[in-house]
């Protein structure tokens, strides 16, 4: 696609650029097929802004007789803004940035054109394969096997091309399975217990129907997974009444008849358009600096964020005390098993499993339950927070993931590997990246849109020596444990790192935990 | 030091963190089976066996003891043991619960409201008045000053290796400012507080001022409390003064003198408009006239420019934090914790009072000096001036520059610790209470929150001041200004708090502590960037029990000792050919905190 023909304004002189904790600026704004370029030249010394136009949420333009000025809210939650000499400019380089920000098409997208010296696309992209969490994971090898079933994504197209199931369900059977749920997404292995041998497994909704239609293959699976440990648990992403309303629209639930060996507990967890509101509350009350008395802690509480938190924690708090202390195998799947799934499931594998932990464990951890498992990211943050457009898909469950672990770390400062500034990496990589990691909604769409050849891999790149420093935790100190998180309302704090990223506190706190990194890393050189 | 696991879902909570958290105890007492380790002058009064009614893990039989110091109580067999320790000085209320006649299990016998956000309720068999002797002793013991008794500070025998009442000598601190200097005198007209009983002894005035105008200027201020200075910018020679409201009254009075004497102040440095700080919310100051008060009007007071700054007064406070208790203890309000948090206003009071300082701060940095008041000028006025000083001299983010400014500004400047904590009192309804130098260490917490690196002092010396704030075991924080301390011989016949804390100088320190010293710290004081101070309105809770800034510390202090031992080892392999280089040493915080750790001989009287 050629770009140039929705760029009519290309270059622009004397333009004023406003931004947080910048004094305004004078210079040139240039208009790319990806980036808006700010440049000012100051004598001798000159500086350059550059903003990739896929982190623009939201472009309020005021036009005005001979100039004309433009806002520009980014999905990183930054708001930035333009004063353009020239009307027919502003609207010019307003209407540039509309189209260019929202472009549809994967393969149009700014990380199949990023050709950065210091990387070759001949590395390696992915962290792991399943095939090589499978060999490392020998322990359950003798009543899990790896199915190939999936190979061409015809049983579930969000599923990776290998699976991990128990040993003595057939391929067969999981296709037959695989009918059974939603979007083909039959139950799968995505965590083993060492202590005692329990899974975690997940799935979607079983296509029960309202004439309670049965599967055998399903029930069978189902048996297998708890064979001889007698009892195991269903962890329902929805509240009770919404399982039953599923049945309705050809979903349903597992039941107590047919599935005798399993107990069903019921947690609702909000998703899509709700989740998407509670934030762009959040970030209006955010964003709202009139200095009166306002209601901030009303507010905050009206956006209902910090209660998605909650139960979110709390759920995965659950799944985890049902694994490590009541030692059961817990299968959990809301209605899609894209969503809240994956955000329960992963949380409960940090919470008990010091692997996950670490740097590399941690990305791993995403690259299985996230990317791989198919969480539908480009229609998740397709828009942020600031977006006027119809809310379609958009949901910031990962963001949710984020802010859920950023609560972990805070609570156990000691017990992640990584830091802070990931968190908030992710959290921006997310919506708007040079990097292919997070484009398409699958294994399967990443592989036709040959993401994996043509772009650069973001974990690969955040692992690399000259990246994995900045990216660590300094007082890292493994622990063997879980982690068990204090989820009252009192503990649990708004991550203001991410929601109040721009403003002057968040400087101050930056500058402190840069000067900690220092001290600890020449404590470390000294000893 | 690993993260250690605890656990929340619906698990039974763990009893051990009943315990008592207080520094003070777990320094001086060592738990044998049923054996408490007393501090030298502790002795034990009454024991009694007795139901404790925990508010968490429901009733626990045990035994209570009560001493001169403190209530003790320990569980007989409950599995992990529950024990209490609590310095009767932090008791507000003893009272009985039920009658001889009550029904119901466990509704007879003692309810105890503390001051340090807690209540403890106590149950006894109903036969025979068992409670009678406990409740006597205990109201007798908690509250002295009500009984002819003494303050345990007089009581207490405990020797440490650091005199705490030498921290703070007026004229070093005034030297260490740079004081006098041609515009600011020294004087000692207060000598034997007759100029204004409530100051100290040793004030600084514009130099110009003769000790006759400062008599006149005496008589228009509220109990004679002049402006005088209270710290000067080395640089720009802007200062921080402070003062009562002037006797302005219904009749609109004028003072020639009060409105020379400011305007002397604000030529000191060639500062064009004085700015007054009135902590007062305006009306509030406008109501202050029926009653002989007010502020300095525009008209009178040409070259000044007054600014309210929307502080309450001390009742607002008192029944803000009372309403923040209500909401945390025993059950912490779960549903709606976010607007219950925010009708009690606390942390809004707090952003009030941080602004304010910031405002002052701010002014002093643009080289204006300021005045600040609010009524009598020993609550608000010592939050505004401590907290801009705390922002603009480094000095007093250090450990002993932090006492330094609490002897200061609070101590020595009648800030009415007596009557605003009612020590030994038992009238728990006196509406003279209100817990304005807690709400002033909110406000030093939250800065500590801000800028991690900052200060040199912890959280858990924050903690240690507000428990003997209370406790009474110190003289520390005993009467309401220095000519009471004088005729009390508090100096002479007490320990000081900053004893205990120096003669223990490491435990208080932050070992991300980075000295910077010309750094102005402006905390944001948006409601967006405060925090509740969960860790010491919750602490009572064990549900809220978080991890907290301790492993990380501790952590910290492992690869300090590491580092250090390396050193050494460095040092003693570089012995015969060059000097060690210790240019690591020098920013390194624990380095200079190498005190020696006193040992206190404990008496150990089993009960």
């Amino acid at each position: 696609m050629e770009f140039s023909e929705h760029i009519k304004t290309a270059n622009v002189e004397d333009v004023v650029l406003r931004r947080p904790f910048h004094p305004p600026m004078q210079g040139t704004l240039c208009v790319t097929g990806h980036h808006l370029l700010f440049s000012n030249r100051d004598g001798d010394s000159s500086r350059l802004v550059l903003l990739l136009l896929r982190n623009i949420d939201a472009i309020e333009k005021r036009p005005s007789v001979s100039s004309g000025t433009i806002t520009l809210k980014c999905k990183d939650l930054c708001v930035l803004q333009l004063d353009i000499p020239g009307m027919e400019e502003c609207l010019n380089i307003a209407r540039s940035i509309e189209y260019l920000s929202s472009l549809d098409i994967v393969s149009d997208m700014y990380p199949f054109f990023y050709r950065p010296l210091k990387l070759s696309l001949q590395d390696q992209w992915g962290l792991s394969s399943p095939e090589q969490n499978y060999a490392q994971m020998e322990e359950l090898q003798d009543r899990w096997r790896l199915s190939h079933v999936n190979k061409d994504y015809s049983v579930c197209p969000s599923y990776p091309p290998a699976v991990i199931v128990p040993h003595s369900i057939d391929d067969e059977t999981l296709v037959k399975v695989a009918k059974f749920r939603q979007g083909g997404r039959f139950p799968v292995l995505c965590y083993y217990h060492r202590k005692n041998g329990m899974v975690i497994m997940r799935s979607s909704q079983p296509l029960t129907g309202a004439n309670r239609k049965r599967c055998r293959e399903d029930e069978l699976l189902l048996q297998a997974v708890i064979d001889g440990s007698g009892l195991g648990y269903i962890i329902d992403t929805r509240s009770n009444q919404q399982a039953q309303q599923a049945r309705m629209t050809g979903g349903g639930f597992e039941s107590k008849s047919s599935y005798s060996c399993w107990k069903r507990l019921h947690r609702q967890l909000e998703r899509g358009k709700v989740l998407q509101e509670s934030l762009i509350k959040l970030v209006e009350a955010c964003g709202d600096h009139s200095h009166s008395v306002d209601r901030w802690l009303s507010k905050l509480e009206n956006s209902k964020w910090l209660s998605h938190v909650h139960t979110a924690l709390a759920t995965a708090g659950l799944l985890a005390e049902c694994v490590e202390r009541d030692g059961h195998s817990v299968l959990v799947h809301g209605s899609e098993g894209t969503d809240a799934t994956l955000l329960v499931s992963s949380l409960a594998q940090l919470i008990l499993d010091p692997n996950t932990r670490t740097l590399d464990g941690f990305l791993g951890l995403l690259e299985r339950e996230w990317l791989l498992a198919g969480h539908p990211f480009q229609h998740r943050c397709a828009h942020s927070a600031y977006s006027h457009a119809r809310l379609r898909l958009e949901a910031p469950v990962f963001v949710l993931l984020l802010d859920c672990v950023w609560q972990l770390a805070r609570q156990f400062p000691l017990a992640m590997g990584f830091s802070e500034p990931l968190l908030l990496r992710l959290a921006r990589e997310v919506y708007a990246s040079d990097y292919g990691t997070f484009l398409c909604n699958s294994d399967q769409e990443r592989c036709a849109a040959g993401v994996k050849e043509r772009t650069h891999c973001l974990f690969q790149f955040l692992l690399k020596p000259s990246e994995r420093e900045h990216y660590s935790n300094p007082l890292y100190e493994p622990t063997e444990l879980a982690i068990w998180p204090s989820i009252q309302p009192q503990s649990l704090q708004l991550w203001r790192g991410l929601f109040l990223r721009w403003t002057q506190h968040a400087v101050h706190l930056e500058k402190a935990q840069e000067e900690l990194r220092n001290l600890v890393i020449e404590c470390r050189g000294a000893s | 030091m690993a993260s250690a696991s605890i656990p929340v879902y619906n698990r039974s909570n763990n009893p051990l963190e009943n315990s008592s958290s207080q520094n003070a105890s777990r320094e001086s007492l060592k738990m044998e089976p049923l054996a408490v380790t007393l501090l030298p002058g502790e002795e034990r009064v009454i024991d009694k066996d007795i139901m404790y009614i925990c508010p968490f893990s429901g009733p626990v039989k045990g035994k209570v003891f009560i001493t001169n110091y403190r209530l003790y109580f320990k569980s007989a067999d409950a599995d992990p043991s529950v024990t209490l320790n609590v310095p009767l000085g932090a008791i507000g209320r003893v009272e009985k619960m039920g009658g001889a006649s009550s029904r119901g299990e466990n509704s007879y016998g003692l309810d105890i409201t503390c001051k340090d956000m807690r209540n403890l309720r106590f149950a006894l068999k109903q036969e025979g008045h068992s409670r009678r002797d406990i409740f006597d002793i205990l109201f007798r013991y908690a509250f002295p000053l009500s009984h002819g008794l003494l303050l345990f500070a007089y009581l207490s025998q405990e020797k440490y290796e650091e005199n705490g009442w030498s921290v703070y000598k007026p004229m070093e601190e005034f030297r260490r400012q740079g004081l006098p200097t041609d515009k600011w005198r020294i004087t000692f007209i207060n000598d034997n507080y007759e100029l204004c009983d409530t100051y100290p002894t040793i004030l600084v005035v514009p130099f110009k001022a003769t000790e006759e105008d400062l008599r006149k200027v005496s008589t228009f201020r509220s109990r004679g409390r002049i402006p005088v200075l209270s710290w000067i910018h080395r640089e720009n020679q802007a200062v921080i003064c402070r003062c009562s409201q002037p006797l302005v009254g219904m009749s609109g009075k004028r003072n020639k003198d009060d409105e020379r004497y400011l305007d002397v102040i604000r030529e000191a440095n060639g500062t064009a408009k004085l700015t007054i700080y009135d902590a007062r919310p305006s009306v509030n100051a406008v109501a202050n006239k029926a009653t002989g008060g007010g502020y300095e009007g525009d008209d009178t007071y040409q070259n000044a420019e007054l600014v309210f700054l929307d502080i309450h007064n001390i009742h607002v406070m008192r029944e803000s934090l009372k309403k923040l208790k209500d909401i945390v203890y025993p059950n912490v309000e779960e549903s709606h914790w976010l607007s219950s948090l925010e009708s009690t206003h606390w942390l809004e009071h707090i952003k009030l009072v941080l602004s304010g300082a910031i405002q002052v701060a701010d002014k002093i940095s643009g080289g204006n000096s300021v005045v600040v008041h609010c009524s009598d000028g020993w609550d608000r006025t010592a939050q505004l001036t401590s907290l801009a000083m705390l922002m603009l001299d480094s000095h007093y983010r250090t450990l002993r520059g932090f006492q330094v400014l609490l002897e200061k500004e609070w101590i020595s400047f009648g800030h009415k610790f007596a009557s605003r904590i009612g020590h030994g009192d038992k009238n728990h309804a006196d509406q003279d209470r209100s817990p304005i130098f807690v709400q002033f260490i909110d406000c030093v917490w939250q800065m500590t929150k801000q800028f991690p690196t900052a200060f040199e002092f912890n959280e858990r010396l924050l903690m240690t001041i507000l428990d003997h704030l209370f406790s009474c075991r110190f003289g520390t924080f005993l009467y309401n200004c220095e000519s009471a301390r004088d005729t009390n011989e508090v100096r002479s016949k007490t320990v000081s708090l900053w004893s205990l804390v120096n003669s223990d100088s490491t435990s208080y320190l932050n070992p991300f502590y980075t000295p910077e010293s010309s750094r102005v710290l402006y905390p944001v004081a948006s409601m967006r960037h405060l925090e509740l101070w969960v860790t010491y309105y919750i602490r009572w809770n064990p549900r809220i029990r978080q991890q907290q800034q301790s492993p990380v510390e501790q952590r910290y202090m492992e690869l300090l000792a590491l580092r250090d031992e390396y050193l050494k080892k460095l040092e003693e392999l570089q012995l015969t050919d060059s000097s060690p280089n210790s240019s690591h040493l020098s920013n390194s915080s624990a380095s200079n905190a190498a005190s020696p750790t006193q040992h206190i001989n404990h008496l150990h009287t089993p009960f």
